[in-house]
């Protein structure tokens, strides 16, 4: 027999408003990951005027490093400061000896940083092969937990919302509270004027380039642990932290900070709604953003 | 000027008897380096002309490709009209993408990859109308009326007079006032703007007229490789265009081609012994910006310079 009308439409609203909750946090621990990535690309670019399109492949070298680790040792927390570390090491001999000797040539840095990524690719598939992997998640992080309103959510995306939201507070206290940010914030506006007032500006440039290299490693071992590592990978994650860059301003943290958050949602919505066009879901509200303003939303005229 | 119409003769000359010279395996190749000259010829419109670096000619490529591979193989249309309807296709496309001529510098390059990677993503999950991973198989040779293309062969000289055709046009077009008007906005945007000239609409029309070529390389393409896939949508499609034509020099006509050749005959001779060719594109990526940013053509007109020189 049929339902009364009112009983089945109550029930599809109640099953659409709790899809509607569950893919608010999964877009939200998208954000997360994403503006891992993001804000080193986004600070390096303010800093440096650096492009650095190799950062996806950081993330991918960064998340298999970390897969070997955590499958040797089974200590996810060295899976991190290991796949952190080695990309810190990487990404201060491609700033040193490659990007540095072609300058301020925006179209030089990503073609020079898009071979760099080529590399790292070709050398992550002969050394892990082509399969997805995962890297595993910590016993403690197994699992569901109970959201009040009687959802079930996986823990290790609550875990991966809590990192990422810590690490923009933090980012943004660095940033805006201590002397090294105000520094930082200083060679953004003016770099020759900090020059000029006696501080040490490529050790600054190597100290901000070794945070943005760590978070991208570190982006590749947690983010490798929900979504998958394999060939490619580093390329679809790139162009989810350009559009957060692109959206948010080009070095702006803050803007990174909004744009992860954007989205992660229209990622997440748009996979769920209409999962054939979910690019379009992504990039059309882009479009029609830089239409009306070019340099994003917190983004600065050069 | 006569010396350089005699050069082109014999150059022609030599291509129009290739065929009957070197085996398929050539003829093929030359075909498929021809194509890809074109694409790169098409981003180097914007690249060595008005200074705007794409990333999103692969998507005009492809889009042409599949309308003419969907409508040819699906839906039984002839090529005298399936091709027409891939190049308008890819045409359209391009007057869209084209709003991002309203960016500069850094922006213009990630939005273009952004736009490049919708196209992508459509091809690739739009799987009902696109056929997915497996793309569109079994497209015929083109045939017009009562003339057909049989083998790789006739398709070769098709190729060869398609791309002599757009390569005069394209002389035309660069040496007219539009051409040196897109020079000028690359050199000092605000000096041409201050003259009086409208910036926006000629940025504008060049990424058009730089999407109609590509459109017209991705027919050229679906009837060379037979099938299409979301591979010649993506990304590294896009960006191995912009390499060939700095590879070969860009603001020249013939660099894109030399720098399609040198990429490809790379290609094919590294696969034949190395599993890992991306790997080698990479090192060739890093090379051309660290010791020879101005390409092929660069190094021939600074040996040429350097013999006048020594003449004078």
């Amino acid at each position: 027999m049929l339902a009364p009308p009112g009983a089945s439409f109550a029930l599809f609203l109640r099953s659409f408003m709790s899809g509607v909750i569950l893919q608010a946090i999964n877009g939200i621990s998208l954000a997360a990951l994403l503006f891992l990535l993001a804000s080193g690309f986004t600070l390096t670019f303010g800093l440096m005027r650096v492009v650095n399109m190799a950062y996806g492949a950081y993330y991918l070298l960064g998340g298999y490093i970390g897969y070997s680790v955590a499958r040797r040792t089974g200590s996810f927390e060295l899976a991190i400061l290991c796949g952190g570390l080695t990309i810190v090491v990487l990404g201060f001999f491609v700033d040193r000896f490659l990007i540095r000797p072609i300058g301020h040539n925006h179209l030089a840095q990503v073609l020079l940083t898009v071979g760099v990524a080529f590399v790292i690719g070709e050398v992550c598939l002969a050394i892990w092969g082509g399969d997805n992997l995962r890297v595993a998640i910590p016993p403690w992080l197994r699992g569901g937990m109970e959201l009040p309103g009687g959802l079930f959510y996986p823990k290790y995306r609550l875990a991966l919302i809590v990192l990422g939201t810590s690490t923009a507070i933090l980012l943004w206290l660095l940033y805006h509270k201590t002397h090294i940010g105000a520094v930082v914030r200083a060679g953004v506006d003016d770099r020759e004027m900090v020059n000029a007032t006696g501080i040490n500006v490529d050790r600054l440039f190597a100290l901000v380039s070794a945070l943005a290299s760590f978070l991208a490693g570190l982006a590749g071992v947690v983010g490798g642990a929900f979504l998958t590592l394999n060939p490619g990978a580093e390329w679809d994650i790139l162009v989810l932290a350009l559009v957060v860059v692109i959206v948010g301003g080009l070095g702006s943290l803050e803007g990174a900070i909004l744009g992860s958050i954007i989205v992660g949602l229209l990622d997440a919505y748009g996979r769920w709604l209409l999962p054939e066009f979910s690019y379009f879901v992504l990039f059309g509200p882009m479009a029609v953003l830089l239409l009306f303003r070019a340099t994003g939303i917190f983004g600065k005229e050069q | 000027m006569t010396a350089r119409v005699l050069l082109l003769v014999a150059a022609l000359a030599i291509a129009a008897a290739l065929p009957s010279l070197v085996g398929e395996f050539w003829v093929t190749l030359l075909t498929q380096i021809m194509i890809f000259g074109l694409l790169a010829l098409s981003a180097d419109l914007l690249l060595g002309h008005a200074g705007l670096f794409s990333l999103c000619h692969a998507a005009f490529f492809a889009v042409a490709a599949y309308t003419t591979a969907i409508l040819q193989v699906r839906h039984g249309v002839s090529t005298a009209l399936a091709a027409p309807a891939g190049i308008l296709a890819g045409t359209i496309l391009s007057f869209v993408f084209a709003f991002a001529v309203r960016t500069r510098g850094v922006y213009f390059i990630l939005i273009t990859l952004a736009f490049g990677y919708i196209i992508w993503g459509v091809a690739y999950r739009w799987a009902s109308f696109t056929g997915g991973d497996n793309g569109v198989t079994n497209v015929p040779f083109p045939a017009i009326g009562g003339l057909r293309v049989a083998g790789p062969t006739q398709y070769y000289y098709v190729v060869l007079v398609a791309v002599v055709l757009i390569a005069l046009a394209y002389r035309v077009l660069i040496t007219s006032p539009f051409g040196l008007t897109l020079r000028g906005i690359k050199s000092s945007e605000s000096r041409m703007r201050s003259l009086g000239y409208d910036v926006g609409s000629h940025l504008y029309v060049a990424f058009v007229l730089s999407g109609l070529i590509a459109s017209i390389a991705g027919v050229l393409y679906v009837y060379y490789n037979r099938f299409i896939n979301p591979v010649a949508a993506s990304f590294p499609v896009s960006v191995e265009a912009v390499l060939m034509a700095i590879v070969g020099g860009t603001g020249t006509i013939l660099g894109p081609f030399l720098g399609s050749g040198i990429i490809l005959v790379l290609r094919n001779w590294v696969s034949g012994f190395f599993h890992y060719y991306t790997a080698v594109l990479g090192i060739v990526f890093i090379v051309t910006v660290l010791f020879a940013p101005q390409g092929i053509m660069g190094l021939v007109a600074r040996w040429r310079a350097g013999n006048r020189g020594e003449g004078a």
